[in-house]
């Protein structure tokens, strides 16, 4: 193997890349305003008919016990909150690419998916309770987080058994032998893209760093937040594929989040019972 | 005779008189544990999540918890008949991330060692061990318990399935 593709290489080779939809991207920055309202957030969401079917879809779902059919996208802002469907409107953009099998990560159809609403779901927890950034923002980071992985894809497709085998005999994280064979890794790939998407920049970071924290310069309270809810993730067993459990866990952001690392099976007990909420929506969305 | 495949999820226990295929995926630092009396034909499988339970808060599912797990998979399979002193057991999963940081990997944060240490110490006060275990290491795995054979595999993602332990053989062959 030889690091003969670039950043950009991959970016450009890549015919299957995910796409973010506009209107999405539109409905994050919205409710991030202060002056946002619920016909402003609908406004944005109604510019992309797709993506504002999936929402409602979504809302309707078993998850939110509405008591009737909710058809009306202004009306599902008021009753879900702008908050609840700006996460939404992000999974709705997000879960049909990443519901498809990836061989090159020997990614079973969903695992995926399964991984980064994990992620997202403990990263959103993380967040409040080291009340150290606006949860949802940690909710989209970890959504997002390994967005990079749908490009890395193919060019791993048939030398996963390869590259883990490098890991093992140089002993190194699975990251580290995909910065060291191509001088970057997946987590470059995706912020590279969410770049190119224009995403905020605190989100790009969160993904070109999530796995190794310390090297943001500023740390950034999001990264550490997708960092530990990664590790929480991995470590319940959520969507593993043939990278498994080889990456570094980086203890410092414990610190850097004001939480006791003594209470990580206490954080762990509530991340499985915040995901376990979630089941009806996660079966609707894989079942689509 | 219909076989009943059962996929045994987080937290979860199932136990079963007879035949039964359990199937336990998603381990990552879980683990799954596979228990028979191949006299009662009496089976059973717990997926734990972590090694001990909260003093502080009240337990909602026993196999959440290596400590309160184990006693209850051994509990439901005496309701069933089961032996205590006859009951064959093998494990699998305990896995954790590659590397902890400037940590030692013996610390807080390794949840698949600790899980193991766990499981296996709660079995030991039973009077019970593993006949065979497949732990630690960074693979995330799925195990299989065919009852009527006692044979128990795993898999990983990038590995082919492989027998880990024949529960009916008492002899501790693992050839199966």
């Amino acid at each position: 193997m030889s690091g003969t593709l670039t950043l950009d290489d991959i970016v450009a080779k890549t015919t299957d890349l995910p796409a973010i939809p506009a209107a999405a991207i539109a409905v994050m920055r919205e409710t991030d305003l202060s002056t946002s309202t619920a016909r402003s957030v609908a406004e944005h969401l109604s510019c992309d008919q797709a993506l504002s079917s999936r929402v409602l879809r979504l809302a309707n779902s078993a998850y939110y016990g509405m008591s009737r059919q909710v058809t009306d996208l202004q009306e599902s802002v008021v009753l879900l909150g702008m908050r609840s469907v700006r996460n939404l409107a992000v999974i709705a953009a997000t879960y049909t690419w990443m519901q498809r099998p990836m061989n090159g990560y020997a990614l079973e159809p969903s695992s995926m998916w399964k991984h980064s609403f994990g992620v997202s779901i403990a990263a959103q927890l993380i967040a409040k309770k080291s009340k150290s950034c606006d949860p949802d923002l940690a909710f989209t980071a970890g959504l997002l987080h390994n967005l990079g992985k749908v490009a890395m894809n193919i060019w791993l497709d048939r030398k996963l058994a390869a590259v883990i085998s490098l890991a093992q005999r140089d002993q190194l994280a699975f990251d580290e032998v995909e910065r060291k064979i191509l001088g970057y890794d997946h987590a470059e790939v995706g912020a590279h893209l969410a770049e190119i998407w224009n995403l905020p920049e605190s989100l790009v970071v969160a993904i070109r760093y999530h796995h190794r924290p310390n090297d943001a310069d500023p740390t950034s309270p999001v990264t550490d937040c997708v960092h530990l809810g990664d590790f929480l993730t991995m470590s319940m067993g959520y969507g593993l594929g043939g990278d498994g459990l080889y990456y570094n866990f980086c203890p410092e952001v414990f610190t850097r989040l004001g939480i006791e690392s003594s209470a990580i099976d206490e954080i762990t007990d509530q991340f499985m019972d915040a995901y376990s909420k979630y089941d009806s929506l996660i079966e609707e969305m894989t079942a689509a | 005779m219909t076989t009943t495949a059962v996929t045994v999820g987080m937290a979860e226990i199932h136990v079963t008189k007879g035949v039964g295929i359990f199937t336990c995926p998603g381990l990552g630092s879980c683990i799954g544990v596979c228990a028979i009396d191949p006299i009662t034909n009496v089976a059973g499988c717990a997926k734990i999540m972590l090694p001990e339970s909260f003093p502080d808060k009240q337990v909602d599912k026993p196999a959440k918890f290596a400590n309160t797990g184990i006693p209850e998979l051994i509990g439901m399979m005496e309701r069933l008949g089961a032996e205590r002193t006859r009951i064959a057991i093998a494990i699998a999963g305990g896995a954790q991330v590659f590397r902890f940081g400037s940590d030692c990997a013996t610390s807080k944060h390794d949840i698949g060692s600790r899980n193991v240490k766990a499981v296996t110490d709660a079995l030991n006060r039973y009077g019970l061990e593993p006949m065979a275990n497949d732990v630690g290491g960074s693979n995330g795995r799925t195990i299989t318990f065919t009852v009527e054979t006692g044979i128990v595999t795993v898999r990983t993602a990038i590995s082919t399935e492989k027998a880990l332990a024949n529960l009916r053989d008492l002899t501790g062959n693992e050839d199966v």
